[in-house]
């Protein structure tokens, strides 16, 4: 998608797993000391209206862009307090008309630690946690941030940090809010020059503006089940539009809002594993498409 | 409770984003070349004697004779000088700064620019049709101009030939009145730029803001304020900058007009109204190549775009006459229906299924496609170094430009004379499963215009600077592959184009070889 690489981490961080197997770089959860959540999971993301700008359009020379990933996710419990997430995707793109070739590649490495600061009953319901991340991210691969929307990622290094509080009701339901600012390192073209945000840059070194973002969920978690409907939105903190019949560039002002629903399962046999299916909607958005996506996963717990 | 909690956390997490954001680091580039302030190392004063190819001479334009220096009118433009230097600005020390870096790398700069902002074509309308650009409301959608590359080729070369002849013309007039810059007689008057060498009067700077206005305004009238604007500040740096005293700059400004409108003049009909064709034509072309038993070019864009400006190769060359034009274009592309296609495109099937990282690099480096300054662009940037480390004198490094895009805008005219005369497909339209890794451009695909570009431009700088002849050839090499690389041209077509790039590029050769700057 033209911010397939702005979605990409929301995708992968909104994989909760089920009581043992649990764990987003945004959810209220931690893995308990000395236990592993590995797996992979499937996402299947299309769409065919943009936003060139804050104009809604098709486009006949690409028609649909299919992105799927499969990414793997690990999370590792150090303490109950601190957890370890790493997670990499391989990503493949395509256009179903015109003429560009599809990409594909191992897309960027993520490594976050996540420390739950302080967890406290809360009224007479239930009790609030509060939580903070911090995250690095690179890309595993020298793929081109320079084939929008086909490419697979925008090839940046980031680093980010994020702070979580999460109500849980003692009879399950559950309320979730979530914010992030990622600071992100310029990214190198194979070219000597580009124009964006009305000029022209005579260097092949691109500066990318920072990113602000957001989550609020709210569901249902007890037992093995999760279900949470999250909205979220991303707010990139500079950049140009795509101007009138121009191509994306990677350091568009990409913003856009998401619904997404989850539901998480934990078999009861064989135990340990847990389902993961999501859907997501892409709302409203600025230099990005109106994606529609489909998530799959397949998670495993391990305990030392 | 959970209501009260969701809605408090965002509040919490606003400030707390509120506060970051505003410790966020500056991440700025430069978006505009180092140039460091350098006097020429030759003033080139017999410039006003080199040969000239639209104007007949300096004599075709009256420059009158300057006040004397005792005069009272001339006392107290010195006198406003000092003045303006005891109160300058930060704005005015930047611009003088900048337009120390010389003015003709700086207008060639804004130039590339402007292409670059104008290089986008027209989106289809709901009904799938397009409409073309207008110059008479540039402001609309779609802009006015679409500088591809033809567009941009002719730009680049209006521009700087003018600016060259305007520069030829004023260093004429300076040697005949040889009157000195005001922070040369007047102690109280300091230099902020670098010396020249020649005389102030009629003003250089003035003459290149007067000339470029003209023509930018007539090649991109929507960014008329913003040219109007540079080209101010281009004359008040050189005056306060004790460089030019305000009748010097009045007397510049005068000529460069004036030499401009002699090109806006040739500008109004060299062919360029009627570039864009009919569909009555466009039709004639597919049915021609299919009379001859080819299989005609179609866009494959999606609704189907006119092909761009089929009737280019009719404008106006700069010394290529329409004979010359016609006995330069290389012979047909091999057939559709031959073994030797089914090679070739073969070949670019082969190449893009199997594209190895290095190659898409070199394929995006040339890419130069929309919404870029085009490959013409690609090769002022390239001059624009090799200039500035020369240290020539404005005139000289006019006469750079000036040959460069004269080169290229007749490997346009060539170019699109032959593309059109053969009307040849590209390879993703006789193997659709041929996929690009850059955007494949909306016109027939032989010959190769990023390889005719190429050559035509390596020909000339090889000229000028012979020290860079390896390099330039090397990436007029590099730029031609990038074709195939990027699946968007077949081998013959590169080869043809830099063979015919260069024949093209000997014509430029053949005038600077004789234009009385080098003897």
């Amino acid at each position: 998608m033209l911010s397939r690489k702005a979605l990409l981490p929301f995708a992968l961080a909104s994989l909760s797993c089920a009581v043992l197997c649990a764990q987003t770089l945004e959810d209220g959860m931690m893995m308990p000391r000395k236990a592993l959540c590995t797996g992979f999971l499937y996402t299947h993301d299309g769409w065919d209206r943009y936003w060139e700008g804050t104009l809604e359009r098709g486009n006949g020379n690409i028609g649909t862009i299919t992105t799927e990933s499969v990414t793997w996710f690990g999370n590792y419990g150090i303490t109950d307090r601190l957890n370890v997430i790493a997670m990499v995707p391989y990503v493949w793109t395509e256009a179903s008309q015109g003429v560009l070739h599809s990409m594909s590649g191992f897309q960027d490495l993520t490594l976050a630690a996540k420390f739950r600061l302080l967890e406290t009953p809360f009224t007479s319901q239930g009790s609030l946690s509060a939580i903070v991340v911090g995250s690095l991210g690179a890309p595993t691969s020298d793929y081109t941030p320079d084939f929008y929307p086909l490419s697979i990622g925008s090839a940046s290094k980031r680093a980010s940090t994020r702070t979580t509080l999460h109500f849980q009701s003692k009879q399950g339901f559950f309320v979730n809010g979530s914010a992030a600012y990622t600071w992100r390192g310029k990214v190198t073209l194979d070219r000597p020059a580009y124009f964006t945000d009305g000029q022209l840059y005579l260097t092949d070194q691109v500066a990318m503006p920072d990113v602000f973002d957001f989550t609020v969920s709210a569901g249902y978690l007890k037992g093995g089940l999760q279900v949470p409907i999250t909205f979220s939105q991303q707010s990139t903190l500079g950049g140009g539009d795509i101007r009138r019949q121009d191509m994306p560039f990677v350091s568009n002002r990409m913003n856009f809002s998401r619904l997404e629903a989850v539901v998480m399962y934990a078999l009861p046999k064989p135990k340990r594993v847990s389902l993961r299916l999501a859907a997501s909607q892409v709302l409203s958005g600025r230099n990005v498409g109106q994606s529609t996506a489909f998530t799959a996963g397949l998670l495993y717990t391990f305990a030392f | 409770m959970n209501t009260r909690c969701a809605v408090a956390h965002p509040l919490a997490v606003a400030t707390l984003a509120a506060a970051l954001v505003a410790s966020g680091c500056n991440k700025s580039l430069p978006t505009s070349e180092e140039l460091s302030p350098t006097s020429p190392t030759s003033a080139d004063t017999g410039a006003g004697g080199w040969r000239m190819i639209v104007v007949s001479g300096p004599g075709q334009f009256s420059v009158p004779s300057p006040a004397l220096a005792g005069s009272a009118s001339y006392q107290s433009e010195l006198a406003s000088i000092r003045t303006a230097q005891a109160n300058l600005s930060v704005a005015q020390r930047q611009s003088i700064e900048y337009w120390s870096g010389g003015g003709v790398l700086r207008w060639n700069q804004i130039l590339r620019e402007l292409v670059a902002r104008y290089n986008l074509p027209p989106a289809p309308r709901d009904d799938d049709s397009y409409v073309f650009p207008d110059a008479n409301n540039p402001f609309a959608d779609p802009a006015f101009p679409f500088a591809n590359p033809p567009y941009a080729a002719r730009a680049y070369s209006y521009v700087a030939l003018a600016q060259f002849e305007a520069l030829k013309v004023a260093w004429a007039y300076k040697l005949q009145y040889d009157r000195p810059a005001p922070h040369a007689v007047d102690g109280g008057i300091r230099a902020l730029m670098p010396a020249t060498g020649v005389s102030a009067y009629p003003s250089e700077d003035a003459v290149l803001s007067g000339v470029s206005t003209e023509l930018l305004r007539l090649l991109f009238p929507a960014a008329v304020e913003e040219i109007t604007l540079r080209a101010g500040e281009e004359r008040q740096a050189a005056l306060v900058s004790g460089r030019a005293a305000a009748s010097d700059i009045a007397a510049g400004l005068a000529l460069g007009r004036a030499v401009a409108a002699a090109f806006v003049a040739r500008a109004g009909s060299d062919g360029m109204g009627a570039a864009v064709g009919n569909a009555a034509q466009w039709q004639a072309f597919a049915n021609a190549a299919a009379a001859r038993g080819e299989v005609p070019w179609q866009s494959l864009e999606s609704p189907p775009r006119p092909p761009m400006l089929p009737n280019f190769g009719q404008v106006r060359a700069w010394l290529m006459t329409p004979a010359d034009v016609a006995r330069e274009r290389p012979g047909p592309p091999p057939s559709t229906a031959s073994a030797e296609m089914q090679q070739d495109l073969a070949e670019v099937k082969d190449t893009v299924d199997h594209l190895s990282r290095e190659q898409l690099a070199i394929a995006l480096y040339w890419n130069d496609g929309a919404g870029t300054y085009s490959p013409p662009g690609h090769w002022n940037d390239i001059a624009a170094e090799y200039v500035r480390d020369a240290r020539f004198s404005e005139v000289r490094a006019a006469r750079v430009f000036a040959l460069l895009n004269i080169a290229m805008h007749d490997a346009a005219v060539g170019c699109w004379d032959a593309k059109y005369a053969y009307f040849n497909p590209r390879p993703s339209q006789l193997d659709r499963s041929i996929r690009t890794s850059i955007g494949l451009p909306n016109f027939p695909s032989y010959t190769s215009g990023h390889s005719t570009f190429s050559a035509a431009a390596a020909a000339v700088l090889s000229y000028l600077f012979p020290g860079g002849a390896s390099s330039f050839a090397a990436m007029k090499d590099e730029a031609g592959i990038s074709r195939l690389y990027g699946g968007i041209h077949y081998r013959a077509d590169i080869e043809a184009g830099k063979e015919h790039g260069a024949r093209i590029g000997a014509y430029t050769v053949s005038f600077a070889r004789q234009d009385g700057a080098d003897q």
